[in-house]
């Protein structure tokens, strides 16, 4: 395993997407903790889609696609916090309404550009390879700011995400705090675009999350397995798609899925210590 | 010392008038109960001077403050807790999030076990029975040393035991520890028993005062419809 390891590391392409995948999942599994337990598991996928039509204006303007998909995203994330707000809508139809219509933007935008687009599929379907230096320098800078607001406001976005009454007697201003916890999700789904793709990047919000819930007793356990198991999907689903030659994000996916499966059915079992 | 005012206040939910032109006064280190029918507004007024219900007209003061700058005060056990049961969040975690960080950790321990809670600390909060979670909120409620609790049916599943140990705990933090307390009750029972004031709604204010001198038979009657009432034998413990 060692020699596959040093093998594969040799890659400077693979280096970037190890490290790049780390800070991923690390960011992921935090923020999927609360996405989860505010049932909020949508907001990936709308995130992502949404993220479409940033991707088609760069790719026709040619500029930094994350950049501008990133921009998008957080436009989307604001217009939803304004919106649960300002209607009776659910924050389902709302994302639903929105994160289509982004992405309607984003088919005709790339409608101008003609032939064969290699650069819209690696975002569709993520790819390793497109992981540049001044990508990974943007992950690591949004991954450290995001990660000092996740654990400097640990207490206050587990109460406003427990109970929101509950947070604002506290003093929490509860309103604040979803409005920055939004722009964050964002930041951080757009983050894993370019790696997993729109199609499959919520997954790492979701499934890491959903494991350690399956076998947690404790929020603090949660938090721990979460990323243990984020950390050990990405790198496992990296090396493997390495090794047989498969579409990274598909398989480090259902590298997830599987521990998912396994954590399910061994809890149907009782194989687990209650 | 008046620590809560209330002047003509009157809320109502999309155009909905659930509580008309209230207005009355709680003195510092009183036993307020608020009492009412079913629907009377009972939960909406303490919602309404903690700030979780839409003011459609009047003002409340909390320390002459407004309710925001008077949180910090100020704790509340509502009537139904309602929270996602598989929420993986232990009793000591929970109450760990409301501990002001000035306030030492010991301070979680002392609290559950006043209310004889202390051990189910690492017990998952969504496997506590009703009455259990009930004592957990109230030993929550007075983690950081509050001048006025707000306690909605606060007994509310609470075993006949747990209400003797219910009471005589607030009776003891009201006479040792100064403290106000505001509850909403639907037995007059608690209100003869406990309270030295009393505030009567149906969506309007029926009386407020010493329960003695304000609770005659026509405002009963008033407050809960013509039903036949027995004169309380009142009878200070």
């Amino acid at each position: 395993m060692n020699n596959l390891m040093l093998d594969l590391l040799q890659f400077p392409f693979m280096q970037r997407a190890l490290l790049a995948g780390l800070f991923l999942a690390l960011l992921l599994a935090l923020l999927g903790i609360f996405v989860i337990l505010r049932k909020m598991s949508f907001w990936g996928d709308g995130l992502a889609h949404a993220s479409l039509a940033g991707i088609a204006l760069a790719l026709l303007l040619a500029i930094n696609p994350l950049f501008l998909a990133i921009v998008i995203a957080v436009i989307f994330a604001l217009l939803v916090y304004y919106l649960e707000r300002k209607t009776t809508l659910s924050s389902d139809a709302i994302i639903g309404v929105l994160f289509t219509s982004l992405m309607a933007l984003g088919i005709i935008l790339l409608s101008f550009k003609a032939g064969y687009q290699p650069d819209l599929i690696s975002y569709l379907f993520g790819n390793i390879l497109a992981i540049k230096n001044s990508d990974l320098y943007l992950m690591a800078v949004c991954t450290a700011v995001i990660l000092y607001f996740l654990l400097k406001y640990r207490k206050q976005l587990t109460l406003i995400t427990f109970d929101k009454e509950s947070a604002y007697l506290a003093g929490i201003n509860v309103n604040l705090f979803d409005l920055i916890f939004y722009i964050f999700l964002a930041v951080a789904v757009v983050l894993g675009v370019k790696i997993l793709g729109i199609v499959l990047v919520s997954a790492l919000l979701i499934i890491p999350a959903s494991i350690a819930k399956l076998v947690a007793k404790s929020f603090r356990l949660i938090n721990i397995l979460s990323v243990i198991f984020a950390e050990i999907i990405v790198s496992l689903g990296l090396v493997i798609s390495y090794y047989f030659n498969l579409p990274s994000g598909a398989v480090i996916i259902l590298t997830g899925t599987l521990i998912f499966l396994v954590m399910v059915l061994a809890k149907h079992l009782k194989l687990m210590p209650e | 010392m008046k620590v809560v005012e209330v002047k003509n206040l009157t809320v109502a939910y999309d155009n909905n008038v659930v509580l008309h032109d209230i207005s009355f006064d709680i003195e510092a280190e009183n036993i307020c109960a608020v009492i009412g029918p079913n629907g009377s507004g009972k939960t909406t007024l303490l919602k309404a001077i903690l700030g979780l219900a839409p003011i459609e007209e009047g003002k409340i003061k909390i320390f002459g403050k407004t309710i925001k700058e008077a949180l910090s005060q100020i704790s509340y056990v509502p009537q139904r807790f309602t929270f996602d049961k598989t929420f993986p969040i232990t009793v000591e975690e929970f109450m760990a999030l409301s501990l002001r960080p000035r306030n030492k950790k010991n301070l979680i321990d002392e609290k559950l076990n006043e209310l004889e809670m202390l051990e189910v600390k690492n017990q998952l909060l969504g496997s506590l029975s009703g009455g259990q979670l009930q004592r957990v909120l109230i030993a929550r409620s007075l983690l950081n040393d509050p001048l006025i609790l707000f306690w909605d049916e606060p007994i509310s599943g609470i075993d006949i035991g747990g209400e003797r140990t219910f009471y005589q705990l607030a009776r003891h933090l009201n006479q040792d520890h100064k403290i106000t307390i505001i509850l909403v009750s639907h037995e007059l029972d608690v209100v003869y028993k406990f309270a030295n004031q009393v505030v009567c709604l149906n969506k309007k204010l029926i009386c407020q005062g010493v329960p003695e001198k304000v609770l005659t038979s026509e405002k009963i009657a008033e407050l809960y419809g013509p039903i036949s009432l027995y004169k309380h034998q009142h009878r200070h413990e």
